[in-house]
């Protein structure tokens, strides 16, 4: 890992003519001015894995609604997938939403704490670790919704290619095979890259470790680290490739799932702007989950003056750029079909708006396009509850877009006789909602037993301890008595 | 090898002890820091880490595996559509990226564990846990012989602790 703050930011204030009330800081340059030295860090971010009463209950709803949620799945193994609400030529619905949702979902992750480590956006250090667990999570509960969709999830291994007696063999020159390398080597890589940006911190927590059970668990996690120059030198090598292998792995594995529905030729599938529509819209879905988490976390685990509302600021301004680039997708398209000529395509776009499926459309523009125009405004970005409630419509707007994507497109094809209607069945809704109770369960899992903000990153950003010269980094743009938050206002 | 460890509260204590001990090449040196810093690594001058090697080969074999069980499964058990191609190298590129990327990262981890020593199972001499937390270490192994000489080095330079271990 790399120190985030460069020398010649030091003497680097705001300029003189803006308003104190309002700092516009760059986001390679966001600081914890209340961060004094190493140890607060320590104990800081070591008390945040007391459980409390709350997250027990938390943690208890989550349970139930995967419980829920397995039930579900059992009844719909033992009565077969036609409880699942599909209805030809409509065989792809829920799951198919749900699992590209969730891989979306993990994509903000990987953006935060690959693609903007590359870049130095110091924003990055202090949400990082929330966002690539929530990754891990995300792609983790994606993964489960190919296998419950199959209707015979004893057979998915099918897809992958091994040695069998019968010498079949998937086929490489389709989709689903692409997808099955892509989701699994994004489930290994990201995992990865989460465990070993936790090792130093474990060793952190295994040196503070009172209980003789926990400290043995520490210590086995932690390898062995000692946090000694050898390691630091090959871990940094190690962290700056694993950051370039899943920059490119994180474009190409939505791209990949956007191929599920570009190399079909079904109307408003079949276009090239797929893939980078794809992505755009799974980083911005993302980047809403992460608001999403981290909002309360700051709040309950007060972490404000890790997380400062320059952080989310910064956050925001990303936020507002892909849903630009998400908005500017959604009118191209319209261009596409009108621009073809094709009458099916042009039929099924005008049908998308103002047709059946008009309601899902329009939640899918205003959460995704309209909503987030509001990050224009930096007394919106700063303001936390805003945040968290837009995140919520993000949530639901993205979760519409694979909607909007699958099934009017599979309900509204070439022939007329074959339009139809679609909608779920409790067993759908209910595997949904088990979704969301099992990606929380682990996250709530997570954030109890190990670090939320990452330890020796956040270190590297605090000013060391010096004998005789002072350092050259120092937390930029702040009087050393003003802490983050009382700037710039908005609720904590 | 027995050895002297001295705990520093600062960092700038600690780089003009490396660069005392250096200097005066005492023995091998170890330093500890609860943080990565670009200080100690200039002040100890080590070269790049090989870890790239590994990254490199690791891309390499995924790339070519990835290529050819894709294409040696097409020959094998071959679905002729439209008189094209068997081995489609366009489609193909995917299974070898995704490939490459796979065992590029699992080569480039493996690489960081057999260059840093990990995983290891006790804790070695010379390691104190103050130096996961806010303070750094430096580990000197040296003869008896220098023992005292590199213990007066440490504590000229504001070490808080000089102890010897073996």
């Amino acid at each position: 890992m790399a120190t985030m703050a460069h020398p010649d930011d030091a003497g680097r204030s705001q300029p003189a003519d803006r308003s104190p009330q309002l700092p516009n800081i760059p986001s390679a340059n966001v600081q914890l001015p209340a961060v004094r030295d190493y140890e607060q860090v320590d104990n800081e971010i070591a008390d945040t894995l007391r459980p409390t009463l709350g997250w027990f209950v938390l943690l208890g709803i989550a349970i139930a609604m995967f419980l829920w949620g397995v039930f579900a799945e059992t009844f719909q193994i033992y009565w077969g997938l036609g409880n699942a609400g599909y209805q030809p030529p409509v065989m792809w619905g829920v799951y198919i939403i749900t699992f590209v949702f969730w891989v979306g979902i993990g994509h903000a992750g990987t953006l935060i704490s690959a693609i903007l480590y590359l870049f130095r956006a110091g924003f990055r250090t202090t949400i990082y670790r929330c966002a690539e667990a929530m990754t891990v999570f995300a792609v983790m509960t994606a993964g489960l919704f190919p296998i419950i969709h199959i209707g015979r999830p004893w057979k998915f291994f099918w897809l992958i290619p091994y040695p069998n007696w019968r010498y079949i063999w998937p086929n490489f020159k389709s989709p689903l095979v692409w997808d099955v390398f892509a989701i699994l080597t994004y489930l290994t890589v990201s995992s990865t890259f989460l465990y070993i940006g936790l090792i130093p911190d474990i060793a952190v927590l295994r040196d503070r470790e009172k209980n003789p059970i926990r400290k043995r668990i520490f210590a086995v996690l932690a390898m062995g680290w000692r946090n000694s120059d050898r390691e630091w030198r090959h871990f940094a090598r190690a962290y700056l490739f694993l950051a370039a292998f899943s920059t490119p792995l994180v474009l190409s594995v939505h791209s990949v799932v956007s191929f599920d529905f570009a190399m079909a030729l079904t109307p408003g599938w079949h276009a090239t702007i797929f893939p980078p529509y794809f992505v755009a819209g799974a980083i911005f879905s993302g980047i809403g989950m992460v608001f999403t988490i981290i909002i309360p976390i700051r709040k309950y685990f007060r972490l404000q003056h890790y997380v400062t509302l320059n952080h989310l600021d910064a956050a925001s301004k990303l936020c507002l750029f892909t849903s630009l680039v998400v908005g500017l997708a959604y009118l191209i398209e319209f261009q596409i079909a009108w621009y073809s000529g094709n009458a099916v395509e042009k039929e099924y776009f005008f049908n998308r708006v103002f047709g059946q499926w008009w309601w899902a459309a329009w939640i899918m523009l205003i959460c995704n396009m309209v909503l987030p125009l509001s990050l224009f405004s930096q007394k919106l970005r700063r303001n936390t509850t805003w945040l968290f409630i837009l995140s919520i419509f993000i949530n639901i707007g993205m979760w519409f877009e694979r909607f909007v994507i699958i099934v009017p497109s599979l309900s509204h094809e070439f022939e007329p006789w074959q339009f139809t209607a679609y909608s779920p069945s409790w067993v759908d809704m209910s595997i949904l909602m088990g979704s969301f109770g099992w990606f929380f369960m682990w996250f709530l899992l997570f954030i109890k037993q190990l670090p939320v903000v990452a330890i020796a990153e956040v270190k590297e950003i605090v000013a060391p301890k010096m004998r005789h010269r002072p350092h050259h980094v120092t937390p930029a743009g702040y009087p050393s008595n003003q802490e983050p938050n009382a700037i710039g206002g908005g609720t904590h | 090898m027995p050895g002297i460890l001295g705990a520093f509260r600062e960092l700038d204590s600690t780089t003009d002890a490396i660069h005392a001990l250096r200097t005066g090449n005492y023995g091998d040196l170890t330093v500890y820091t609860p943080t990565p810093r670009h200080e100690i690594e200039h002040a100890l001058g080590d070269p790049p880490s090989p870890v790239r090697r590994f990254t490199l080969i690791g891309g390499l074999l995924g790339v070519t595996f990835g290529y050819w069980i894709a294409i040696w499964v097409s020959d094998y058990w071959p679905l002729v559509v439209g008189g094209k191609p068997i081995a489609s190298w366009v489609p193909y590129t995917i299974i070898g990226f995704e490939v490459m990327v796979l065992v590029g990262a699992l080569s480039t981890v493996a690489g960081m564990f057999i260059n840093s020593r990990i995983p290891k199972l006790t804790m070695t001499v010379g390691y104190d846990p103050r130096f996961s937390h806010g303070d750094y270490g430096v580990w000197v192994e040296c003869e008896p012989a220098n023992a005292s000489k590199v213990e007066s080095v440490l504590r000229e330079h504001g070490a808080v602790e000089v102890r010897r271990e073996q």
